[in-house]
């Protein structure tokens, strides 16, 4: 009798698979134009599906909004920059650094993971405070570790630089090396959702009382999913870091959270594919109002969009989606093979064999 | 080997939902708890499972006090309980209702599964393994919720109106379920039920709760017989005496 689930389960783990061609497809497409603008695009659309899949992680399942996510990104970022910008730079910029960080000059791809290594220590600490406060107090304590991280890179000026930025990062992030870590990002994320602590922690988003009733400590699963998302936050960000080349602490505070939590909900919070899909559309969103911004010719006029009418559209795309398709674009389903491509017919009642 | 109430109360801000409480159960007996609306008998099952602290007196797992207990680490003892509302994962299929139990309990997913599977056998319920729990029919449900608390093996089974809107004839199914589960299993049952003649059948002894406190208790002779139960029901679906 568990075939049916068999089948099902088979079909769940080509979610994660067909996204990854989706991307693959897209970054071969952008490559084949041999457009510059497009190749950046690319690669800062592949960025932010790390970033937003790794927020899925904790916010898709959970059921509980963050609004914290951008602090790990910002972590992510500067641990990434204190491992990898030339120790003669460090030397102007950050001179409070200790030696053996002074003196580091790792891989960048080691300091990606270094980046959202810490970014994941952190999340485990706050998260041991934050994760206990039921739904909505939980969300504003993740609002104001986002001020507080802010504020404290704002000010640890011999560490951070302070609000000038830090310069020099090494612009290594091509649209292929971010496609790596964004399917590393969607395996992670399919294989939590798929796991034991996955089911438990979609049990308590699902209805919390009868969760416990059911024997689940809500607190350990929301924290490790709170650490594993914030992760591939902070890798997003060392990886946004090596994007731009300057980070400084506003470059993830208010607008990038404003922007993931856009993406999540335009393409739908219910589901993996959906966080692509919100990434996608709204980054090819992004680009023609960019494009429009800088103007558009007609003939002999020019239409100009004025500049900060970007995020005033993303906004407006949000709420839209919110009247109109509460549950995202994706509405909570994922993307997959059909059942008779993984050897069974997910509509069969009785089963022959068994 | 007794789940009990040791003298609990519980108040409500200045309202008193329980006073001086007592019950037990053992294993492989039922218990009914009977009483009119509002009588406190849900706020018994909350607190026997950790979701609402006396405010006197104790909870007793196995001669120990459970009372400080999260509901969870209470379930893990071997405490389970249904709701009067269902309360299934409704985004959910039913084989994971259970499975969630399991991965609750410490299982991994496929043995979770695995358990799951065999328990809706038990129960004659197989066909529903691959349903989706939202908008499964109301008799379903239930069993459903049944199946779902008996995961993993409880030593206690609390029952919160498992017949409500039932027929007859569904209500005497799921009759034979209980005993099933508290013969072949040994499962300690408090089955709560405003079906009285229901409880009368199945329970070997029956606490009665009006107005948060107990009126009587003992056998269905005892039961029947009790002018006190008679006035607190003023003659509603209450069985003749035979
Ligand atoms: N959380 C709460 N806060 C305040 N009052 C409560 C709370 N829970 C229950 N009560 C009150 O306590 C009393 C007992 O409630 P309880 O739900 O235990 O009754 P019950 O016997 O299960 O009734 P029913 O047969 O209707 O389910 C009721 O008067 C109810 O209004
Ligand atoms: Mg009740």
């Amino acid at each position: 009798m568990l075939r049916q689930h068999g089948i099902r389960r088979r079909m769940a783990a080509t979610t994660p698979l067909i996204l990854a061609v989706l991307l693959l497809a897209f970054v071969i497409a952008v490559s084949l134009t041999h457009d510059r603008a497009l190749a950046r695009m690319a690669a800062e659309t592949l960025i932010r599906v790390t970033l937003v899949v790794g927020f899925w992680i904790f916010v898709g399942n959970s059921g509980v909004v963050s609004f914290g996510h951008a602090a790990f990104a910002c972590l992510g970022a500067y641990v990434s920059a204190w491992t990898t910008l030339k120790p003669a730079m460090k030397a102007t910029l950050l001179p409070g650094l200790p030696d053996w960080l002074a003196a580091a000059e790792w891989p960048v791809a080691a300091a990606a993971v270094a980046g959202g290594g810490v970014a994941a220590l952190v999340a485990l600490a706050t998260g041991a405070a934050i994760l206990r406060l039921s739904g909505i107090a939980a969300s504003i304590a993740t609002f104001a570790f986002l001020a507080m991280v802010n504020t404290i890179w704002s000010n640890w000026t011999p560490m951070t630089g302070g609000t000038s930025s830090v310069v020099g990062l090494e612009r290594y992030v091509t649209p292929w090396a971010a496609l790596a870590w964004a399917v590393v990002a969607l395996a992670v994320a399919a294989a939590y959702g798929a796991s034991a602590s996955g089911l438990a922690l979609r049990a308590t988003r699902e209805d919390e009382v009868a969760a416990a009733a059911s024997g689940i400590d809500r607190y350990r699963h929301r924290l490790l999913a709170y650490t594993l998302s914030a992760f591939f936050c902070g890798v997003g960000g060392a990886l946004t870091g090596h994007f731009i080349g300057v980070i400084n602490p506003d470059s993830f505070y208010l607008s990038l959270t404003f922007l993931m939590l856009a993406m999540l909900v335009v393409g739908g919070i219910g589901s993996l594919s959906g966080a692509v899909a919100g990434v996608m559309a709204l980054s090819l969103a992004v680009e023609l109002l960019v494009r429009m911004e800088k103007g558009v010719t007609l003939g002999v006029t020019t239409f100009a969009l004025p500049p900060g009418s970007q995020e005033i559209i993303i906004a407006v795309a949000m709420i839209l989606v919110l009247i109109f398709r509460p549950a995202g674009l994706l509405a909570g389903r994922e993307i997959m093979l059909p059942a008779r491509w993984v050897g069974g017919r997910a509509d069969r009642t009785t089963d022959p064999t068994s | 080997m007794v789940l009990a109430l040791d003298q609990v109360g519980v108040a409500f801000g200045g309202f008193r939902a329980l006073s001086e409480v007592t019950l037990a159960v053992a294993p492989g007996q039922i218990v009914g708890l009977i009483g009119p609306n509002g009588a406190g008998k849900t706020t018994c099952v909350n607190v026997l499972t950790g979701f609402q602290r006396p405010t006197s007196g104790r909870v007793l797992l196995a001669g120990r006090a459970v009372s400080g207990l999260a509901a969870h680490r209470i379930r893990r003892a071997g405490v389970a309980r249904t709701f009067q509302a269902g309360r299934l994962f409704t985004g959910l299929d039913v084989l994971d209702n259970l499975a969630c139990t399991g991965v609750g309990l410490g299982l991994r997913r496929r043995e979770a599964e695995h358990q799951a599977s065999a328990l809706l056998a038990w129960l004659g319920i197989a066909t529903l393994e691959s349903r989706p729990a939202a908008g499964l029919p109301y008799t379903d449900e239930r069993r459903v919720a049944i199946a779902r608390a008996l995961m993993g093996g409880p030593r206690f089974l609390l029952l919160d109106e498992p017949a409500a809107g039932m027929s007859e004839t569904e209500a005497a199914d799921l009759a034979a379920v209980i005993r099933r589960i508290a013969l072949e299993r040994g499962i300690g049952c408090l089955l709560i039920e405003h079906n009285v003649g229901l409880v009368l059948s199945l329970a070997s002894d029956v606490v009665v709760l009006d107005g948060g406190r107990v009126i009587e208790r003992g056998d269905r002779a005892v039961i029947l017989g009790s002018q006190a139960v008679r006035e607190a029901y003023l003659g509603a679906n209450l069985p003749e005496a035979a």
